[in-house]
């Protein structure tokens, strides 16, 4: 299957370009947030020493003049959505899991494109100029990631027939692989595509198991992954800016209540409800905190989904005081028909006598009553039933 | 979290549904009810009526009986029950359910 990939190199801090052109001429370290550490996602090119997922406190020990600027994760896949989008109007197959890569099926093109670079001048314009695209085809997703990765900026490579010379002199380090992975392969005296490809398949499959055999095709220049279109799915997307900064949950909640309200009012006539959601915030100083929201069965209604929402955010404090406030709708769903339980009229009537009970409690006196038979033979009318105290 | 009042709440919080409610009915010779005082508020629940509204009890003339019927139960008690039901038509078209009591001698209304 013929693959073209386009690679776009440096994709947050281009982001950020678009966003900001001044700090174009700075050097700027984009940073993320696992936990309580913070983690290099990008750097300005000329920062070459630096690597991605590299820890802060070593980024800036080797520049410490660098501009931190905080990852606006929801932006960048804003922004290489819409790429994706565009690449759709060229490919109906466009694969795009990694943030900066896409990936394009391009058989059956060539009755539109009868050249390859008439394909790659399309794919260039689809591009906003602030990015710098590396294009590669190839037979394969990998060797038409290699192709992109050896091609110059804004030029393109294409692979044709074997490419196992070009292959063979290529570090072990460029696969798909862990880290361990990795220095296992060096462990064991292989450095090189060329000796991983022409190494006894058995030792390395009872070393690696089947990931084994996925490496040694892939270094052959074989890769059989298919492209795994996008899903097309419906998503609302909604942020409101906060008047002031706050740092109050039942401010925040109020703010996704606002902005779920309209999707509720829009989905309730076709009996929909929301299924997967994602929640964002920004803080003050630019920092992202983002939760993805599944419910088990759709949300068909707001006190649902706010006090799932609750949880989260209680469960997952906020970075800081925050300042907007988005939700994104990301699938949709009916409800699903289900079994009452045996025991739910219990449970109810269990939270009835507590919601009693504590009035009751309030006021003093007993309130609700309940009828129950005591004598119903009796010929003596008063004799025949009680009101009790609902909780006897 | 509610605050404990220390109060009781169960005890004495039993009430007897359908209980009597006395009335005053004028007998003829032979003991009949001929017509019933029915009380102006019937709610025992409104223990002081405002002043100005307060209702004399209505007298209704009873146009028929339909039926009669006598019950004797718990002769062993110290307070056996004893009780003759009348059920009476009224002039007004309402029917009632009213009981001579053969003990105290009162009259009383319930449904029965």
């Amino acid at each position: 299957m013929r693959i073209l990939c386009v690679l776009l190199p440096h994709f947050p801090l281009r982001c950020e370009i678009l966003r900001n052109p001044g700090i174009d001429a700075r050097q700027v370290i984009i940073i993320y947030g696992t936990g309580s550490r913070k983690l290099v996602l990008d750097y300005s090119p000329e920062l070459t020493e630096l690597q991605r997922d590299m820890p802060l406190q070593q980024a800036l020990a080797r520049y410490d003049k660098a501009e931190i600027v905080q990852a606006d994760m929801p932006c960048y896949w804003s922004t290489f959505n819409r790429i994706l989008d565009g690449l759709e109007e060229k490919s109906p197959l466009v694969e795009g899991l990694e943030l900066g890569t896409a990936y394009l099926g391009i058989d059956g093109l060539q009755l539109i494109y009868p050249k390859d670079e008439n394909l790659i001048k399309e794919v260039i314009e689809v591009l906003p100029k602030t990015f710098i695209p590396q294009i590669g085809i190839a037979e394969g997703k990998f060797p038409a990631c290699l192709a992109a990765l050896h091609s110059p900026p804004s030029g393109h490579k294409i692979f044709k027939g074997d490419i196992s010379s070009f292959l063979k002199e290529l570090p072990c380090d460029i696969l798909p692989l862990s880290a361990k992975g990795k220095s296992r392969l060096h462990d064991f005296g292989i450095n090189t595509l060329g000796q991983l490809a022409v190494f006894p398949e058995g030792p390395l499959q009872s070393q690696f198991g089947p990931e084994g055999r996925r490496i040694q095709e892939l270094a052959r220049g074989n890769d059989a992954m298919p492209v795994y279109p996008r899903l097309w799915e419906e998503i609302i997307e909604g942020s409101t800016l906060l008047p002031s900064v706050t740092v109050s949950l039942e401010t925040i909640i109020l703010t996704v209540e606002s902005l779920l309200s309209p999707v509720f009012t829009r989905l309730a006539p076709a009996g929909m409800g929301i299924h997967t959601m994602a929640m964002w915030t920004r803080s003050w100083n630019s920092e992202n905190w983002e939760r993805s929201i599944q419910f088990k069965e759709p949300v068909m209604d707001m006190h649902t989904a706010i006090s799932r929402i609750r949880r989260i955010m209680e469960n997952f404090p906020q970075p800081g005081p925050i300042e907007e406030v988005g939700v994104r709708v990301t699938r949709l769903g009916y409800p699903l028909g289900r079994q009452k339980s045996l025991f739910r009229e219990v449970r109810g009537r269990d939270n009835l006598m507590e919601d009693i009970r504590q009035l009751e409690l309030r006021q003093g006196n007993t309130l609700v009553f309940q009828l129950k038979e005591v004598e119903p033979w009796s010929r003596i009318p008063e004799r025949r039933y009680a009101l009790t105290p609902t909780g006897l | 979290m509610v605050k404990d009042t220390g109060k009781t709440l169960r005890a004495d919080t039993y009430r007897t549904v359908n209980a009597p409610q006395s009335v005053e009915v004028e007998e003829d010779a032979s003991g009949l009810p001929l017509a019933v005082k029915m009380p102006a508020v019937s709610n025992s629940s409104v223990k002081t009526p405002p002043r100005r509204i307060i209702k004399k009890p209505m007298r209704q003339v009873v146009s028929g009986i339909d039926e009669r019927w006598r019950i004797d139960d718990e002769w062993w008690r110290r307070e056996p029950v004893s009780r003759l039901y009348y059920s009476v038509r009224l002039a007004s078209g309402h029917r009632l359910v009213l009981y001579k009591d053969l003990v105290n001698n009162c009259w009383y209304r319930q449904s029965y």
